[in-house]
């Protein structure tokens, strides 16, 4: 009896071991796993539902893949002038009613439009779900776009432009750096557009940019908080599935490659700027298997927090720069690494610049210290937890995860990805990209 | 087989009425249940974490809100000292200490501390209240040692050096004299100013000036006499029961010595009950910013649930009183709000409108109508009931990071209030009704509030002369002259 058992346990622990060896999965991310339930309606509406129990609410986020992307040449601004319509009304809800029925019970919504989505949120008590489908699948179905409606929002758009225009400080040179970063136009043009644009955006325009991209079979919609799946499985059929399918959705046209130029080194005076200061920038594309996670933990090594190399190279040790940001700008398949420096005057913008570049060129010889990988990966690490730390940020990133291929099953391998990031990989990453061709340099002057 | 006929001809004549709806229905377009907003679910209960408190050796207080699918952990350190507690000829001693606190130790730099909290993926904030003070640490669950540790370095061994203070004494320098720009914070901080006259509560306006004369020394005496750990708690949120967090913070923090506190008593102070009208003069100020408002009752008291509902009803949203009055109705402002703010002896609660200035004077005689109007006449229970939906429906809201709940954990615990504030809001509002409205409003809306309008002189000078008499002060809350009727005098 005891020979057997030993057997037995013997023959466990030889099963066992080799498997350990070589498939030892990592161990779940505290955070990152959670009950999902996703399936698509029959016109096509992706729905993905995350239980969260802690509190009694629930975020409801319908994104869009539409964004400024999907806007021809003379359209600058269709999409966000869109997303702003979206509030004026429609079949069984008056003008700003959708933003009046979450403000009084409490919820809180927003809307934002990017290069290749359009999203609309609201978080609200969970007793109150289906109110916020209602809201959603009447503006997705029956949005009130009037000649008025149209005008008046565009004015109101036109005089924002021209607000910031007057009032924000290297806004201009900005656009500008981003359409040098960016040459291609469906990429490097505002997100607010042009007052030139928005002016000649007809109402047939809206209407066509709506009909074709504010469809079930363009859209994902997302519930995270506290909900009994079933019951909120049935609203949803109950308020999106007669919702018809749009047409198919026009293919994204083939993109240009982007033009073989060499590096781009340009100079702007801006009437606005109190200090001098420069753009500088990387462009990414196309991108190898696996350079996206080591161009991500670079974002963090090299601009995120005050610790890191930049900040505290130009802004504590040697004070060349008085302000510093940056980072990963992602435009669906592109990709660029952004840097703006305001400096006292033109010589320490100089010595600024340069010393931007010789940062950069340390990287593609030196390895980079295990601590200093180690603190760039620990707060992405922060940053990535965060983004499923409340009902509103899961239901986001889920729909991120949704719109990006990796899906809501994915997240844990995801950030696996991150973490395996090594010295090696990052000096390999560098090399490539980081090259003269890919630079990218706006100086701006102060008037 | 009569009555089977009857039947089925019933259900034909059923099934031909359900068709004929249904196609009437897709003529009109739409299902019926789109015509209108659909009703509430029955309201979810609101369990938020049981606290678990415990107190150790040294006096340190230390209190649990366990949420074990959270991959964080929040630490809040609660000191007991504020504004109010700082010597009479130092107002801005508080701020300045807990500034300090994170700028160095005699083995670390500023720089050192701010790269090891970085290096663990952890945020480090606080901030300075009128009662109290506030240390966060929010980290990742893994890293909650080094995390305690940092903290603990910083709590007990700052060294406030003479460089890191006048570098800070520069930043706070330059960072109040761009929120001097700010009409609101004018306007709130004059408001604060005149309601709070001769009382400690005052020491905690002040203006640039102040700072550049606190010293090393001024720091050391604040810091030696109020933090100690039998004057302060910590506050842990986040995968972790009272057994460990009791023991990693007595570990971390049981060389803090305990000393007796004592702080100065807070005495009762009325509320304003004549007519004051202020202006402060902001050159350059494009439109006028209102503040009107008074004392209230403090967080303890058991009118503040029923202040709450009025608020909101008065200006809590875009759908209250006085959005809807002077924004849609009259026209006069570009938003109007109240606000209210809380303390451990008594509370504040202001109206805010931002108008054209050719509009002060009616955009002032409404909003004291407004707010008057609450203590005269009964509010409607339809908005009673719509502000209690409101405040039910925002508290998990409003609440529901881990951050937050600390947050509100960490007020709770610093001004000793009881679980109507935690698990049972729900209920305590519910409770509010009009009549309980009402006899809130009486007591506390009835006495007349301050008006301070902040605004370019010029600009407003013309639009004043309806007001008897306004008091004129400059940006730094320094009375200039008073004009009865519009004229200076």
């Amino acid at each position: 009896m005891l020979d057997k058992t030993r057997t037995l346990l013997l023959l466990g622990a030889w099963l066992f071991l080799p498997l350990a060896s070589w498939s030892l999965p990592s161990p779940p991310i505290k955070g990152l796993t959670f009950p999902v339930t996703q399936y698509t309606l029959r016109n096509g509406l992706e729905v993905i539902i995350a239980e969260d129990e802690s509190l009694p609410l629930v975020s409801v986020v319908i994104a869009y893949r539409a964004g400024a992307l999907q806007e021809r040449p003379g359209q600058m601004g269709l999409a966000y002038l869109v997303e702003n319509l979206m509030f004026q009304g429609s079949e069984n809800i008056s003008p700003m009613q959708h933003i009046n029925y979450i403000n009084r019970i409490g919820g809180e919504l927003n809307a934002i439009t990017a290069f290749d989505r359009t999203i609309f949120y609201q978080t609200v008590s969970s007793n109150q779900l289906a109110l916020a489908l209602w809201l959603e699948s009447d503006r997705m179905k029956s949005l009130s776009l009037t000649s008025a409606s149209v005008e008046r929002v565009k004015e109101s758009l036109v005089s924002e432009l021209r607000q910031r225009r007057t009032s924000d400080p290297y806004m201009e040179s900005l656009f500008l750096f981003e359409q040098l970063l960016f040459p291609d136009f469906a990429y490097g043009h505002p997100l607010i557009g042009t007052e030139e644009d928005i002016k000649k955006i007809s109402e047939e325009d809206v209407k066509s940019f709506y009909a074709t991209y504010y469809v079930p079979n363009n859209a994902i919609l997302c519930l995270a908080g506290r909900v009994d799946v079933d019951k909120a499985r049935d609203l949803v059929s109950r308020y999106f599935e007669t919702i018809p399918r749009g047409n198919d959705i026009p293919a994204a046209g083939q993109q240009p490659k982007l033009p073989p130029r060499g590096g781009v080194t340009e100079a702007l005076t801006d009437s606005l700027a109190p200090a001098p200061a420069f753009h500088l920038g990387y462009r990414f594309s196309p991108l190898q298997t696996g350079d996206y996670y080591g161009l991500k933990i670079l974002d963090y090594l090299l601009l995120r927090g005050k610790s890191c190399r930049l900040y505290k190279r130009l802004v504590k040790k040697e004070r060349i720069a008085i302000y510093l940001s940056g980072g990963l700008d992602e435009r669906k398949d592109r990709m660029a690494l952004k840097i703006f420096a305001v400096n006292n005057n033109e010589m320490m913008a100089e010595r600024c610049q340069k010393a931007v570049l010789s940062e950069i060129t340390k990287l593609k010889t030196a390895y980079v210290p295990e601590e200093e990988l180690s603190r760039a990966k620990n707060m992405f690490k922060a940053d990535y937890l965060h983004r499923v730390s409340t009902c509103l940020e899961k239901a986001l990133f889920l729909c991120d995860a949704s719109i990006s291929g990796i899906g809501p099953a994915g997240l844990s391998a995801e950030f696996d990805k991150y973490m395996k990031v090594t010295p090696a990989s990052l000096i390999g990453v560098i090399n490539r990209h980081f090259t003269p061709e890919r630079t990218v340099i706006l100086n701006v002057q102060k008037k | 087989m009569m009555g089977r006929r009857t039947s089925g001809a019933f259900l034909t004549a059923l099934y031909c009425a359900a068709a004929l709806f249904v196609c009437w229905e897709k003529a009109a377009g739409q299902e019926r249940f789109r015509r209108s907003a659909p009703y509430p679910g029955p309201l979810a209960e609101l369990r938020l974490p049981d606290i678990q408190n415990v107190t150790l050796s040294n006096g340190l207080k230390v209190a649990v809100a366990q949420k074990p699918d959270s991959a964080f952990v929040s630490v809040q350190l609660v000191v007991l000292a504020g504004e109010r507690d700082c010597p009479d000829n130092v107002p801005g001693a508080a701020a300045a200490t807990a500034s300090l606190l994170s700028r160095g130790t005699p083995a670390l730099s500023s720089s050192d501390i701010e790269e090891r909290i970085e290096a663990i993926g952890a945020d480090f904030s606080s901030r300075v209240f009128l009662d109290y003070t506030i240390f966060i640490m929010d980290v990742l669950e893994d890293n909650l040692d080094q995390a305690l540790e940092i903290l603990s370095l910083m709590t007990l061994q700052a060294d406030f050096s003479d460089r890191e203070l006048e570098g800070l004494k520069r930043t706070s320098y330059y960072e109040l004299l761009e929120k001097g720009k700010d009409p609101e914070f004018v306007a709130r901080a004059h408001l604060a100013r005149l309601l709070f006259q001769g009382h400690p509560y005052q020491k905690g306006v002040y203006t640039e000036e102040v700072i550049r004369n606190i010293t090393r020394k001024d720091i050391q005496a604040f810091y030696g006499r109020f933090y100690r750990p039998n004057n302060a708690l910590i506050i842990l949120g986040g995968n972790l029961n009272l057994t460990t967090a009791s023991r990693k913070i007595s570990h971390y923090f049981n060389t803090w010595t305990p000393r007796p506190v004592e702080r100065d008593l807070l005495p009762e102070q009325k509320p304003n009950d004549k007519d004051v009208i202020c202006v402060i003069d902001l050159p350059q100020a494009r439109d006028a910013t209102i503040y009107a408002g008074n004392l209230i009752m403090p967080l303890s008291s058991p009118d503040y649930f029923p202040f709450l509902v009025l608020n909101q009803a008065l200006g809590g949203t875009t759908s209250s009183r006085l959005f809807m009055n002077l924004r849609e109705s009259k026209g006069y402002a570009y938003y109007a709000f109240s606000e209210t703010e809380f303390f451990k002896s008594c509370g504040l609660y202001w109206a805010k409108a931002r108008v054209t200035p050719s509009a002060v004077y009616s955009a002032v005689q409404e909003i004291l109508k407004d707010i008057r109007d609450l203590a005269v006449e009964k509010i409607s229970s339809f908005e009673i009931e719509q502000a209690k939906s409101f405040l039910i429906g925002n508290f998990p809201l409003k609440n529901e990071s881990l951050h937050a709940l600390c947050y509100r954990l960490s007020l709770i615990r610093a001004f000793g209030l009881g679980d109507e504030h935690w698990n049972e809001f729900y209920d305590t509002i519910m409770l509010v009704n009009v009549d309980r409205g009402f006899e809130t409003a009486q007591k506390y809306l009835l006495p007349k509030p301050i008006v301070v309008i902040v605004g370019d002189r010029n600009a407003v000078a013309d639009y004043l002369k309806d007001f008897d008499r306004v008091d004129v002060y400059d940006a730094k809350g320094k009375m200039r002259f008073t004009m009865m009727k519009g004229v200076e005098k």
